[in-house]
């Protein structure tokens, strides 16, 4: 009987590919987020808008269902444009704020509270697959309530309305679509920058929720004390609003500019991600 | 109760009070309790640093200013009135008026105009008068006292209703009393409170006064402090007749508000951390239902602690500046209700949700593995 | 029933935990009596459990608890005669162990210096006097084990529920542990503890409690409790030269129900179900001129009872 010298010898099979493997945390967090009952709950919840607005588009394009109700005086005050979808991306923003809230911080502060990062580190992960990862579940989570179905509703208009209104609106999709990513990159730092600020999932919630609804208070108080208008440029919600407004072509509130408004987001998101990046490390610190 | 039980509970608040007061965690509800305050006064510092500007660059009759007229020119005002305050000068383009004469389906050119612009501000000693010029004529002009205190009055209102009670002392009082028992359960410490040898409604009273006594003593100092600032830039007669008339009672009432304030949303905060083991769910739920309040009947307006503290409060608030018009028709707020049944209603609501969160802590267990 | 004089017994009637679906114990009937009691039982099958729902921590959702006549339901009274070292890991973020060990005794109406008198009493019996101003969130994982010891014991109590209070001590403070658990037993006390080191609970209880998914599996003195399964087998180690021999030879014995053989070939392990007919049988191998060199029971410590008892359960 031949014996053989038999000692360790690594893997060398084929391996999946990076993004394969980067994948697998958003499905696993994706299939976790999918189990709560709130979550699903709000997901259908944050669908009966974009219904509403289909049915209305429906009609605007049928105006001869309405005809008892006075349907051709009712054809201005139906019409679909820019000022309809800033609306509409304006109601969805706040369903949004919310679902980011709930579902936001569940994904890194659990990692802290139970000092996982070092089991997430000692792979072949860096700190930004890390994110990366984190952040696919909530721009995927948030996409499914904002521009797929705010793109469904464009193609639905353009698809009832026919060529000359795509021709002359064609914009407007693109401003739903940047529009809303936009929305979900501000969101998702600011959750995943909670989450990872605060380690218990509960506080981060709050801090999601509180990092809105304060500021848009503040700068409500600013510019109400101080008598001028700057103060909107505290209000991350208020300030994508004017951008939108100035993506969709409808006349802007008064106060900063569309680009004023798009330097402090940014500056913002400069600001998150670098707390994130300082809060992100596999190490613990006991003072 | 007994008196062992009334010391017990006094020692346990003490205890938790030196964590609500001086934990790194609570630094962020003190920022919110002066933000009203630190705002005031820069609008205060601003108010003064211009007075004293203006008051350096020349004082224009009152009747002098008040003679403008829409239409004059430029070189008359200032013939008048030689020495405005401020004088800016500007230029842009502006469509013509003339543009649409080419009648319908035509293909418009876009013709425009080059407009000269220029904004003098007088000021009277008392008022700031902006007359806005194009090309050289008075098209408009607008004067607002630089020291409006029925106005700076009205905006504390405001801030006080919309911002300190809704938003501040809402969180504040969800960051203080949820951490007393859904905190220490996070910590994995409550354990500790339970193998002490007080029964735990008396663990639960404990708490309770050290969360309010925390938050009292933050929002209330936070709403004088606030109150203060708005009054600091005012002087003289005006504040002699404030505070020999209204001032004292307005200021006691929004003190009290603020402290009821913590009453109410601390015990609701305070059972919430109990009963729930995701609080955020219902605090964000109130925090709607508070937000859109104005928009609901009356009779459901009457079911929110915000009714009852606006109600105490000495001044109506405005209805917020960036509520769309529409909004703006179905706003219908409740009439409000008499200080003295707001007061005792909230009580009332406290000793309630006290008594059922005095249930649930008799019922509470130690299970740290779900949190 | 608790003998005149003596204290009265940490008593379970019939008590069944559930955490929604999942069992905690089910239907346990127990009196404790004074002295040091172990539960011992693989991980989940209820020990802590146990001692939670005989703090109050938890609460049963059928049966009725007593800790030497008080119900835990009634904290007021219980904890004044009980000190509980849980197995959660924490202490408060702002203390130090002295802080720590003092602020709980403010609770029991002691003034300022008195709490601090009497957790320094408590550090000094878990030797960490050196480190009473450190924060306890920086303790070593000993450390803390000890803090947690030493907040259970500051007010004196007559009944300590300790869980698992030896896991992470070093040898030297295991043993002053331990001496301190005879000292507390020796007065009178219940000194109820958990642990997963069976040669220590072996040689420091009074009496065993066994436990597996969440049932009493046996109870007692664990000479008493082996001796009471009979219709268990007992394990003998036979060394002798001619173990083949010998091993053919009790293999005939009708009570003999396994024998396994030594790699040297020069010991046996016989698993017999009579004890009385094994050493009879051992006597007729002797007699028959085979060379026995030494016969030891392997199944009289812990160990063995939990293996017979538990192991094929967990």
């Amino acid at each position: 009987m031949a014996v053989y010298k038999r000692g360790y010898e690594r893997y060398d099979g084929p391996l999946t590919s990076h993004t394969t493997r980067l994948l697998a945390m958003p499905r696993f967090a994706w299939a976790r987020l999918m189990d709560q009952k709130l979550v699903v709950i709000l997901l259908a919840l944050s669908m009966l808008w974009p219904l509403l607005c289909g049915g209305f588009i429906y009609l605007a394009n049928h105006l001869s269902l309405l005809q008892g109700f006075g349907g051709k005086d009712l054809g201005k005050m139906v019409e679909i444009n820019g000022k309809f979808f800033l609306i509409f991306m304006n109601t969805q923003a706040v369903f949004s704020v919310l679902l980011a809230a709930l579902t936001g911080p569940g994904l890194i502060a659990p990692d802290l509270a139970n000092n996982a990062l070092p089991l997430y580190f000692s792979r072949p992960l860096t700190r930004l697959d890390y994110i990366g990862a984190r952040m696919a579940v909530l721009v995927a989570l948030l996409s499914m309530i904002t521009w797929i179905p705010g793109s469904v509703l464009f193609v639905m208009q353009s698809s009832m309305a026919g060529r000359t209104w795509f021709a002359a609106n064609w914009h407007l999709g693109g401003a739903i679509v940047g529009g809303f990513l936009l929305r979900i990159a501000l969101l998702s730092m600011v959750a995943l920058t909670c989450s990872a600020w605060v380690k218990w999932r509960i506080v981060a919630g709050a801090l999601v929720l509180g990092f809105f609804f304060i500021l848009a208070g503040v700068s409500q108080m600013i510019n109400a004390i101080l008598r001028v208008e700057f103060g909107s440029l505290f209000n991350p919600s208020r300030a994508m609003y004017i951008i939108w407004s100035a993506m969709l072509g409808v006349e802007a509130p008064s106060g900063p500019t569309a680009w004023e408004c798009v330097s402090v987001l940014a500056g913002l998101v400069v600001v998150l991600a670098m707390i994130l990046e300082r809060k992100l490390r596999p190490v613990e610190v006991i003072s | 109760m007994t008196k062992f039980r009334m010391r017990q509970a006094w020692t346990i608040a003490r205890l938790e009070m030196h964590r609500a007061f001086l934990s790194k965690r609570a630094f962020w509800v003190y920022l919110l309790a002066i933000l009203p305050a630190v705002i005031f006064i820069g609008h205060g510092i601003e108010m003064k640093v211009r007075e004293s500007r203006y008051h350096g660059r020349g004082v224009t009759p009152a009747e002098v200013v008040d003679s403008f007229t829409k239409g004059e020119n430029v070189e008359d005002v200032l013939k008048r009135a030689p020495k405005p305050v401020e004088d800016h000068e500007w230029s842009y383009r502006r469509p013509r008026d003339d543009e649409g004469d080419e009648g319908e389906g035509a293909k418009k050119p876009r013709v425009s105009e080059r407009i000269e612009g220029r904004s003098l501000t007088y000021f009277d000693g008392q008022r700031r008068v902006n007359v806005n010029f194009e090309n050289g004529v008075l098209i408009r002009q607008h004067s607002q006292n630089m020291k409006n205190f029925e106005e700076d009055r009205t905006v504390f209102a405001g801030v006080f209703q919309y911002f300190y009670l809704r938003l501040a002392i809402f969180f504040g009082c969800l960051g203080i009393f949820m951490n007393l028992f859904r905190g220490e359960m996070l910590d994995k410490t409550l354990h500790y409170w339970f193998l002490a040898p007080a029964r735990r409604e008396v663990l639960l009273l404990g708490k309770y006064l050290a969360g309010l006594v925390a938050a009292t003593v933050i929002f209330t100092s936070g709403a004088l402090l606030g109150f203060g600032a708005m009054l600091w830039p005012y002087s003289g007669a005006e504040m002699q007749a404030f505070w020999s008339g209204a001032g004292p009672a307005h200021m006691f009432w929004y003190a009290a508000a603020a402290a009821l304030g913590c009453v109410g949303y601390g015990s609701v905060f305070l059972a919430a951390g109990l009963l729930l083991r995701n609080p955020i769910i219902p605090a964000a739920v109130l925090l709607v239902w508070e937000s859109i309040n104005g928009f609901l009947p009356d009779l459901l307006q009457k079911l929110s602690i915000l009714h009852y503290l606006q109600s105490m409060c000495p001044v109506a608030a405005p209805i917020e500046s960036d509520t769309p018009a529409l909004l703006k028709l179905l706003l219908s707020p409740a009439a409000p209700t008499s200080r003295g049944f707001a007061v005792l209603g909230l009580l009332a609501v406290t000793m309630l949700v006290l008594w059922v969160a005095s249930s649930a802590v008799r019922r509470i267990e130690i299970n740290y593995g779900t949190e | 029933m608790t003998a005149p004089g003596a204290a009265p017994d940490v008593v379970f009637e019939d008590v069944s935990k559930f955490y929604g679906e999942v069992l905690g114990v089910n239907k346990v009937t127990l009196h404790i009596p004074a002295g040091i009691t172990s539960l011992v039982g693989p991980n989940g099958s209820g020990k802590t459990t146990l001692m939670n729902l005989m703090t109050g921590l938890i609460h049963p959702d059928r049966g009725a608890i007593a800790v030497r006549g008080l119900s835990p339901r009634d904290p007021e009274s219980l904890m004044r005669i009980t000190g509980y070292a849980t197995q959660f890991d924490s202490a408060p973020r702002w203390a130090t162990g002295m802080d720590f060990v003092a602020t709980g005794l403010a609770l029991y109406g002691y003034n300022r210096a008195e709490s601090r008198e009497l957790a320094w009493k408590a550090l000094e019996q878990v030797s960490l006097t050196d480190a009473a101003d450190r924060k306890v969130a920086g303790y070593s994982k000993g450390m803390r084990q000890r803090v947690r010891l030493a907040q259970a014991i500051a007010h004196d109590p007559p009944v300590l529920v300790l869980d698992e209070p030896l896991n992470g001590l070093d040898p030297l403070v295991r043993a002053e542990t331990i001496d301190l658990f005879r000292h507390y037993a020796a007065q009178g006390r219940h000194v109820i503890l958990s642990s997963h080191v069976l040669q220590e609970v072996d040689v420091i209880s009074d009496q065993v409690i066994l436990i597996a998914n969440g049932m009493i599996v046996a109870e007692g003195e664990i000479r008493n409790v082996r001796d009471e399964m009979v219709e268990h087998p007992s394990q003998f180690i036979i060394r002798c030269r001619d173990a083949s021999r010998i091993a053919s030879l009790l293999f005939n014995e009708s009570h003999v129900t396994e024998i396994r053989m030594n790699d040297d070939r020069l010991g046996l392990l016989v698993m017999t179900r009579d004890r009385e007919e094994f050493s009879r049988a051992l006597t007729r191998v002797a007699v028959a001129g085979h060379v026995i060199d030494g016969v030891i029971p392997a199944d009289e410590n812990v160990d063995a009872l939990y293996e017979y008892l538990i192991g094929g359960r967990s």
